[in-house]
């Protein structure tokens, strides 16, 4: 690839041989030999930094100088960095301002610039010869630029050939190199932000990816719970999330982050995780979100926040619990009354405050379904443009919702979607769609089995209260009139309210207190023959009946002695399967007349 | 649910009566562990207990057990016959120490 023999060639120059016409031809091919060689190499290479320093190297020992240096100019645009430079004194990474001495003065009038002896020119800065022990003496420069954008300069110090002066064909000659340098930097930088961008490129699909995969996955067909997330970008903002507890019961979420883009993405990834981690602890969604505002608030920046709604459903009453932190509204949807009911935020988005919660948590609402539709979306939907031009609005939402009522969820959702999401185009903003679908219309008590109403036998009486201890009192009496009312005697009234206050207790404080919810219990009383038997409903968790296992007698500490008081009295005592709307039902069976 | 205290040589007598549930039973418990912080005796008076349930129960155990833990003692007395029921069924009343008076538990100290 080197001809460093024509180029020393060039560079030892005779007077002699000044005069001859051959020998001006013969240097002219090697200037071409040299342009075309340089020209060759950056074209042909990738790496900026050592083609720089070969070329400079190429250029002295032609010219036949003692040094040369290559410099750019900063991002900042306003220094000039030396990137590469040839010669007894290494100067690479030295910084000068833009318009300083003669190089200055090329880049800022972007003509070459000849200087003979430095030291009659103003612009000479000596600043690097004191620096560095070099004397210049004299300075050629040839600015690099393409089309309009200034990129530095070249500059090659001190000719010792000849009779120690630059002549204007060394400029000329550079000027031609410095052209084919700076298109070859001008390449360098354009193939590198390339580079640069497919591999951003590359990362954005990859966050896109590990976003979609921390959305639920769709679920089956009569799954109460779906939803639905499209990006506007590669990324979202948006979320939602569904998780089911092992009683049945359902968590879910939606969630908007402030701004859009990768921050936005990053903030969802965080908050959908720490809903996810905090749910499976948290007793309410007040709590959850409560709490995953805390953690948003110990660690968030940026002034970014989250609006949010949380929600607990539970399939078997049909009723949710709800939490919204100043997320757009909810809408409950009855299609059988076609009523709409808005669930307005009565907290303000996570991230902003902490303290705002109560002991509690954020406020919640407790809703009854009721056989409808719950509807939880994001303002992607109700802000989003219409094919009338127009934004769709919270009553274009519930007429989307209106009309697709029939639909299956799933169906529905990507329907709702599609209306908004013009073919071809980008949403406007992220768009997130979430509905809870009360599938069991209705949660009545059910009648106790039928029984014989010819004879004696039949449902004496029913009784509903809540699970509270400051109820006991009136269940115990109601109890004792029940058996009073089948003619049983004192002793085995006594035994059975004792029985039948252990098994409420233990609905207080197991069944419902193991939760902290609240609740009913529902007490049928039957005549059945000779027997009393009293059925108690309540609407918890189903419990394991596994679990409830009487004390050891010869155990004596205090608690778990209930249920051996409830078998020790009673004929029977079981969990029985319970009909569809109720948690437990616990049966109790005692003869009349038997006292055991 | 009512709760009345009195010493009686040096024994501090509680006097329980109404019915001892879930409702009251935290607060009996309370009461009846807090003696111990001044006397190592305690003899609780049912006289006037209607109902007592598990957890009532409980609380009495959880006494029992603080007085052998203090080497003290702890009594009963003026038991009815629908508590004594519930403690016969709870194999309790062969572990508490019962006795028909105040005077009569005293006596027993010897």
């Amino acid at each position: 690839m080197r001809k460093p023999q024509a180029a020393i060639a060039a560079a030892d120059r005779s007077p002699a041989a000044d005069s001859s016409a051959i020998l001006v031809e013969r240097e002219i091919k090697d200037h071409l030999g040299l342009i075309a060689e340089m020209t060759r190499v950056f074209a042909a290479s990738h790496d900026a930094r050592s083609v720089a320093a070969s070329a400079l190297e190429r250029i002295t020992v032609h010219v036949g100088a003692e040094a040369a240096s290559l410099f750019l100019i900063d991002d900042d645009r306003e220094t000039l960095a030396c990137s590469a430079c040839y010669g007894p004194v290494d100067i690479t990474g030295m910084r000068i301002a833009i318009n300083a001495g003669i190089v200055g003065r090329a880049v800022q009038r972007q003509e070459g610039q000849m200087v003979r002896d430095v030291r009659a020119d103003a612009d000479f800065g000596s600043g690097v010869d004191a620096k560095t022990g070099f004397t210049t003496r004299s300075i050629l420069v040839a600015p690099l630029s393409v089309g309009r954008e200034a990129l530095g300069a070249i500059e090659i110090i001190n000719k010792v050939g000849g009779d120690g002066l630059f002549a204007a064909e060394d400029l000329v000659l550079l000027e031609t190199l410095a052209r084919a340098a700076a298109l070859a930097i001008h390449n360098f930088r354009l193939t590198d932000r390339l580079v640069q961008q497919e591999r951003e490129r590359h990362e954005l699909d990859l966050a896109s990816e590990i976003q979609r995969d921390l959305l639920p996955k769709p679920a089956a067909r009569d799954f109460p719970v779906h939803g639905l997330n499209i990006p506007a970008r590669a990324v979202s903002g948006d979320f939602f999330d569904i998780l089911v507890l092992p009683d049945g019961r359902i968590w879910f979420n939606v969630g908007d982050v402030s701004g859009k883009g990768m921050n936005a993405a990053l903030m969802m990834a965080k908050t959908s995780s720490l809903f996810r981690c905090l749910a499976k602890s948290a007793e309410h969604p007040g709590q959850l979100l409560g709490a995953i505002n805390n953690e948003l608030c110990e660690t968030n920046s940026h002034g970014m926040f989250v609006t949010m709604v949380g929600g607990l459903f539970d399939p078997a009453t049909g009723r949710v619990r709800l939490s919204n932190a100043g997320h757009e509204p909810p809408l409950l949807f009855h299609g059988a009354a076609q009523r709409f009911t808005a669930i307005p935020a009565d907290a303000p988005p996570l991230g902003i405050a902490t303290g705002i919660a109560g002991p509690d948590g954020f406020p919640t609402i407790d809703l009854d379904l009721g056989g409808g539709s719950l509807y939880v979306f994001t303002d992607g939907l109700t802000e989003a443009t219409t094919f009338g031009g127009g934004m769709l609005g919270i009553d274009g939402a519930r007429a989307l919702i209106r009309s697709h009522a029939e639909e299956s969820p799933e169906l529905r959702l990507k329907n709702i979607a599609g209306a908004v999401k013009l073919p071809g185009q980008s949403l406007r903003d992220d768009l997130t769609l979430l509905v809870v679908e009360d599938n069991a219309p209705l949660h009545v008590v059910p009648s106790p089995s039928p029984v014989d109403n010819t004879t004696s036998d039949g449902e004496i009486m029913r009784l509903r209260v809540p699970a509270c201890a400051d109820r006991l009192r009136l269940i115990r009496t109601a109890v004792e009139q029940a058996a009073r009312f089948c003619n049983a005697d004192h002793g085995w009234a006594a035994d059975l309210v004792m029985a039948v206050d252990e098994a409420c207790q233990n609905i207080i404080r197991h069944a419902y207190g193991s939760r902290g919810e609240s609740g009913d219990i529902v007490l049928d009383f039957i005549r059945r023959g000779e027997t009393l038997e009293v059925q108690l409903m309540d609407f918890a968790a189903p419990v394991d009946p596994a679990s409830i296992k009487p004390r050891e007698l010869g155990d004596v500490r205090p608690g778990g002695l209930g249920v051996h008081l409830i078998r020790s009295v009673c004929d029977d005592a079981r969990f029985v399967p319970p009909p569809p709307g109720v948690g437990n039902l616990f049966k109790l069976t005692k003869r009349l007349g038997t006292k055991v | 649910m009512a709760l009345d205290k009195r010493v009686v040589d040096g024994n501090a007598v509680i006097a329980l009566s109404g019915d001892v549930d879930l409702q009251s039973s935290p607060g009996v418990r309370q009461q009846l562990l807090a003696c111990f912080d001044t006397h190592n005796r305690v003899i609780v008076d049912l006289a006037g207990v209607t109902y007592i349930d598990s957890s009532g129960v409980a609380s009495l155990v959880e006494a029992f057990q603080l007085a052998r833990k203090k080497n003290g003692s702890f009594a009963l007395v003026n038991v009815s016959a629908a508590v004594m029921r519930v403690l016969s069924l709870a194999r309790l009343d062969r572990v508490f120490s019962i006795h028909p008076t105040v005077e009569a538990a005293v006596a027993a100290q010897g």
